[in-house]
């Protein structure tokens, strides 16, 4: 069990972690959904005790990280986003030291070693310098090196970035695999698919706060079943409001002389006739976007997660 | 503990997979050795060291006499320096010349009087060949201007020849003072290579995947510092064998030798890794590594020996890290190295990996 209880990570005068509250039990996955910089990476990192909070309390398996590091850190495993091995070691010499540090010996270490090469199928290149590996072999000893010691908690960082789509699919079923014995998983990703496929509960997260959370049916109802339509080009918002009151259905969730945000139902029916009311704008680019957490994220922020 | 002996193997581990960047650091000194060897090592160029002259006479005697020292193949191979008697004795104290000759005040007219007089002469007892060279020399200029008085009058002129106690017991022989500094520029730049791990296992993510271990984070510094004491434990080891067979280099004590190497060798390795863990990025840390190691190396009798260089910067030299480890280094093969000299190391070690651990792990995190 993580529990985060209005956490604040301040860098001097820059504030990168808001408030932050969320809990994440056993059994579940719990997403934490955001763009790069949105205070993810910093929330992992405040969790895992490599950061001091400026504020707020964190306790991990009921141990306070703060005040408990070492037995916080003794039921934990984290999957950074780096692939943090030893390149010239193979992947059975990387296990035997992690799973070390992790304070495992003897026939356990290398039981729990052969389980997690054979679950990640690296079984027959486990004695091979893992300098050799490919990128998405690479994540998955990364991953395998986080598990070895059979943590409560997981933490995974961002963990598929530059992986390859098969590699992507075979981690993600790793990650579930944990969660189904019994593992509280925190999962961070600017990935909304694999969010929404993966994860049980999401937080979704934007300049250090968390906008919104719930599971993935609370986000949608969030948003209703309505579309997210984008138009870029050139626009005078006052002129565009005006114009669209006049189109039943529609709501104005952004606009400026660049971007208009629209969310409505049955978008793609609407579309004649918003472009009627726009007439004499200057439309440069439209994209409609159907229910998901991306329109839930324009929603709540007025902009692209991945921008 | 036993997270300090698996960060030691897995680091050792490494090392042997990629063995080339050790031999390439080992191959610098070696080479250098080599060619000092072929330059001036025994058999080729004569060597030169300092004759220091008390002269109380100021006679044209004496004058003379001191003069002859400068001359002729003698000249090439001493440079003689005027001293007082006092001060003479002290660098005779400090080992800082092959030889000290005192000439008594009335040295030329107890001569010409046929008054019996004694000259001093003190041997460096760290040298061997000089002194020698220095004495018979004497001896003969003295015989001979003793020949031009009558052969029933007693010889007037007494050579007294004292070899001053050795007090830094330093051995003899020419490998003796090539090889601990030219092993401690080996280890040096080993130590350099070694240290900029600590970047590559930062770049990757292992320090902060450490950290989020149960183990101490006092331990990994400790493992990698027990890694580096063993692979200079064993190559100080080697080059000690190598060098007694090959070269007939007297050591001592091979225990005292090796873990002397070993423990100082370690401490030139923290340091270094501090430097590394202060800068604001890799190439900071390289840059500045070299920076710091290359004048220490010159300094520290590396490139070139204490024996070899100018007295100032020979004394200098002496002080720097490296040189103190290379001067230790020689009292341990002399079996003069103090127990007190060990505990002194042990404690900087200790401090030093006090401060590394912090200075890591705020890099790390």
């Amino acid at each position: 069990m993580i529990e985060v209880e209005q956490l604040r990570k301040e860098y001097g005068s820059l504030t990168a972690v808001h408030d932050v509250t969320f809990t994440a039990r056993p059994g579940e996955i719990f997403g934490l959904l955001g763009p790069n910089g949105a205070g993810k990476t910093t929330t992992i990192g405040c969790i895992s005790t490599l950061l001091a909070p400026s504020a707020g309390h964190i306790r991990v398996m009921g141990h306070d990280v703060v005040k408990d590091g070492i037995e916080a850190r003794r039921s934990m495993g984290v999957v950074p986003q780096e692939i943090a091995l030893y390149e010239d070691l193979s992947a059975e010499e990387n296990l035997s030291y992690w799973g070390g540090a992790q304070g495992l010996r003897g026939a356990e270490l290398r039981e729990r070693i052969r389980t997690v090469l054979d679950l990640t199928g690296l079984l027959d290149r486990a004695k091979e310098p893992i300098k050799r590996f490919s990128g998405g072999m690479k994540r998955r000893l990364n991953f395998a090196c986080g598990i070895v010691h059979r943590p409560k908690v997981l933490l995974l960082d961002e963990p598929t970035v530059g992986v390859d789509p098969q590699s992507r699919v075979r981690l993600l079923e790793l990650v579930r695999d944990q969660a189904r014995s019994g593992a509280c998983v925190l999962y961070t990703t600017h990935y909304m698919e694999e969010a929404e496929s993966l994860c049980d509960r999401l937080a979704i997260v934007d300049h250090g706060r968390i906008i919104a959370q719930g599971t993935l049916a609370e986000l949608r109802a969030l948003l209703g079943e309505r579309d997210i339509l984008r138009l870029t080009g050139t626009f005078e918002p006052e002129h565009v409001r005006s114009a669209l009151e006049s189109v039943e259905g529609v709501e104005i969730i952004h606009a400026d002389e660049t971007l208009l945000a629209l969310s409505m139902s049955d978008a793609s029916h609407r579309l004649p006739m918003i472009f009627a009311a726009l007439n004499g704008s200057e439309l440069r680019g439209t994209t409609l976007t159907q229910p998901s957490l991306e329109s839930l994220f324009i929603k709540l922020t007025g902009s692209d997660l991945r921008e | 503990m036993r997270f300090v002996w698996i960060t030691a193997l897995k680091d050792l581990r490494r090392l042997r997979r990629e063995p080339v960047a050790v031999l390439t650091w080992l191959a610098i000194p070696s080479f250098i050795s080599i060619i000092l060897t072929l330059v001036f090592g025994p058999g080729g160029a004569q060597p030169h060291g300092t004759l220091l002259i008390a002269d109380q006479d100021r006679s044209i005697g004496a004058t003379m006499l001191t003069n002859a020292f400068g001359q002729g193949a003698l000249g090439k191979m001493l440079t003689v320096e005027h001293v007082s008697e006092s001060e003479g004795r002290r660098r005779m104290d400090r080992g800082e010349a092959s030889a000290l000759i005192v000439i008594p005040s009335g040295f030329t007219a107890s001569f010409v009087t046929s008054q019996p007089v004694n000259i001093d002469l003190v041997r460096n007892p760290a040298q061997r060949v000089l002194p020698d060279i220095i004495e018979d020399s004497l001896g003969i200029m003295l015989a001979r201007a003793s020949s031009y008085r009558t052969a029933s009058q007693p010889p007037p002129i007494q050579l007294d020849a004292d070899i001053i106690p050795d007090k830094t017991e330093q051995p003899d022989g020419f490998a003796a003072i090539i090889l601990p500094g030219a092993l401690f520029m080996g280890i040096f730049f080993i130590a350099g290579a070694l240290a900029s791990d600590v970047w590559r296992e930062r770049s990757s993510g292992a320090l902060r995947r450490i950290a989020t271990t149960p183990a101490r984070f006092g331990a990994f510094v400790a493992g990698k510092l027990l890694a580096s004491a063993l692979l200079f434990g064993a190559i100080g080891g080697a080059a000690l064998v190598v060098a007694h067979e090959l070269m007939h280099l007297r050591v001592a004590s091979f225990p005292a030798a090796i873990g002397w190497i070993a423990a100082s060798g370690s401490c030139l390795y923290l340091m270094i890794m501090l430097i590394q863990s202060a800068a604001s990025s890799e190439r900071v840390s390289t840059f500045t590594t070299n920076l710091v190691t290359l004048p220490l190396v010159m300094l520290g009798g590396g490139f070139v020996p204490f024996e070899w260089m100018p007295r100032t910067l020979a004394r200098i030299g002496e002080w720097t890290p490296n040189g103190w480890c290379v001067m230790q280094l020689r009292a341990a093969l002399s079996g003069s190295l103090q127990p007190v000299t060990f505990a002194s190391i042990a404690v900087i070690l200790v401090a030093i990996l006090f401060i590394d651990v912090r200075a890591i792990r705020r890099t790390a995190c």
